[in-house]
Formats: structure tokens, sequence, C-alpha cells
């Protein structure tokens, strides 16, 4: 979806004034070691997949987005997902008191404090089999396909319409427009490098290229 | 992992979200994710770098690494000078977390000893 998410070459979002190195806490107040603890604890719950979250994060008003914090934003998908599955009802979160006990299949996929370490540095497997061979090989002239879903999607809104050239191929990876909708398929992955005078303009960055990760659906010949 | 030399230097980003290597930074700074620095590195990575303190003349190429699926990207910082003889736990000390993101250079020997 074309959210407010989808910031490559936005402006007027101000300068990073960056934390310098080590001497950034981790967390910047307890509520967000809450957040991160709760959206790693729900989501070992398997309700939903990685591109589930992303997308529900992704799908709230762009100036709510772009006001929250990132945890902030962490929350507002966490909050969506566990209502939208049924894990939480409105007027649970309203009161903040369970109606009831959650079922047993639930219960049994309580995250553990011995499992945590597990959890939070793995994902899950990406790479899938390969069912046809892929479209494009290394050097190939491509255009970021002018596609513009309302569903999530992993093509930046700058790529779309560009040309590249295909820089790898990195076998077929999870396809995420199609898991943020529970569905495991794969598609050929492949890093694309685009000129900057082709994304931006010619009076650009001069002397710079975005190298993007993009599937194939992305992607047409040029 | 890709290499900085005296011809390129590398940037890293996730503009759609947060994308880092979390099993070897940890969790990314904040400003990693924060939307300046998601919308401004593919499209304005010197300036990005000008305010990072690691201006990069016009004829090194900059590139930038998008995080857009699950390859995480680090950046391999180019050879401090006078450090040929170093061994592989002193080069250690001089390599940061910035440097690996593509914000900094790794830190010279003189800084070291600052």
């Amino acid at each position: 979806m074309n959210g407010g998410h989808d910031l490559g070459g936005m402006h007027g979002l101000g300068p990073i004034n960056a934390e310098p190195e080590g001497q950034e806490p981790v967390f910047h107040a307890d509520w967000e070691r809450r957040v991160f603890a709760l959206v790693r604890a729900a989501g070992a719950l398997g309700r939903w997949t990685g591109d589930m979250s992303r997308f529900a994060r992704e799908r709230q008003h762009p100036a709510d987005y772009l006001g929250h914090s990132y945890y902030e934003n962490w929350l507002a998908g966490l909050l969506k997902l566990l209502v939208e599955k049924g894990l939480v009802t409105a007027d649970e979160l309203a009161t903040g008191r369970a109606a009831g006990p959650a079922n047993a299949e639930l219960r049994r996929r309580v995250l553990h404090a011995q499992d945590v370490p597990n959890v939070v540095v793995q994902g899950s497997p990406v790479e899938m089999p390969a069912e046809k061979p892929p479209r494009f090989r290394p050097g190939d002239r491509v255009r970021g396909v002018n596609r513009h879903p309302t569903g999530h999607t992993r093509e930046p809104r700058y790529v779309r319409g560009r040309l590249g050239i295909i820089q790898a191929h990195h076998g077929v990876h999870l396809f995420p427009d199609l898991s943020a909708e529970g569905v495991r398929v794969g598609r050929h992955l492949y890093t694309v490098r685009f000129e900057a005078a082709e994304l931006w303009g010619e009076n650009s960055n001069c002397n710079s290229t975005v190298y993007v990760d993009l599937w194939e659906d992305y992607l047409e010949p040029a | 992992m890709v290499e900085n030399t005296p011809q390129v230097h590398n940037l890293v980003v996730c503009t759609l979200c947060s994308c880092y290597p979390w099993p070897v930074f940890g969790l990314p700074p904040v400003w990693y994710k924060s939307a300046p620095y998601r919308s401004r590195a593919v499209a304005d990575p010197r300036g990005i770098l000008k305010e990072f303190g690691t201006p990069v003349p016009d004829d090194v190429e900059v590139r930038v690494w998008d995080s857009t699926a699950e390859l995480r990207y680090l950046v391999l910082p180019e050879w401090p000078a006078g450090t040929d003889d170093w061994t592989e736990e002193q080069l250690a000390g001089l390599v940061t977390r910035n440097s690996m993101i593509g914000v900094e250079k790794a830190r010279s020997p003189q800084e070291t000893q600052q």
C-alpha cells in the first residue's frame, strides 16, 4: 500500500540528530521495553507472519504513522492484530481486563523466559524451493513494475517505473505480498542496481547508486 | 558484506521499516529507524554522510543498500591508513557499529589514542 511507511525520497522530515554510538540506551522508556516484549511474546503465539506484522503497522493513517515514535507504531500494529485475530476484544483493550481465560492451545504457546533469546534473534526461514527457473540474470536490464497494490508490498514507490540492472539473484524467497495475507509462496529474489539520476533526476546526488532487493513480480524486462 | 574501497563507499538503510542485522548488532539505534534517515538515505546519501561527519568526495561512488527483503547488509569499512602491520584484534578495536552501517569510517589509530 502507498502508506506513510514508504519513506524513500520524502522531504521535510528534519535532521537525523543521531545519539553518539555507545551513548544510546537500548530503550528510552520502560514502556518501550514492555512493547518490545509484548510484540515478541504475541508473535510467538503463531497467529501471524512477520509480513502481517509489518502490514498492521503500515495500515495506519499516514499522519499517525509519521507522528508516532518507533515503538508507538509497534504497539499500534500489535493492537490491530490482537483484535483482528480474535485474541483480545475491543472491550478487553478498553478495560485492560481479560474477559476470561485464554484457550488451552494458546496457553501452550506462551513464551517462556528460557526461549526468549532464540525468539528475539531468530527470524523464520524465508528461502523456498524453486518451482520455475528465474526470469532474469545478472546484467539484465529491468524496470520496476508500476503497480500500486492496496495490500502489503516491498516494492518501494521510488523504484516503480524506474530502470535498473540485475546485480544478483538470490534464489527463491517467501513473497511478502502474499505472506501478509497468510499465503506461503516463494518468488525469485534479485538485487537491482539503480542509478541515482534515474531515481531522482539529473541534478541529484552525483555518482551514487541504490541497490534494492526486489522480487520477480516487481520487475519487468526493459 | 559490502566492501568500502578508495573508489566506493557503502551505506545501509531500510526505507520501508527497520530491517537490520539484529543477530550481529543487536537492536538498531533510534536514528536508523527514524523517518529522517529512512527518507533521505536513498535520495541524499552524501547529505546524510556529511551530517555524520563523513563527507565523501564526488569521485567516490556512494552505494546505498535498501534492505527491502530478508537479506541483511554489513559494510566492511575501508582499511585505516597506518595499520598495515596491526593484528586482527587491534584492527577490531577500530571498527565501530556505525562504520558497519556505513555512516562513518573505521576509526583511525590517532582517534583511538585520544
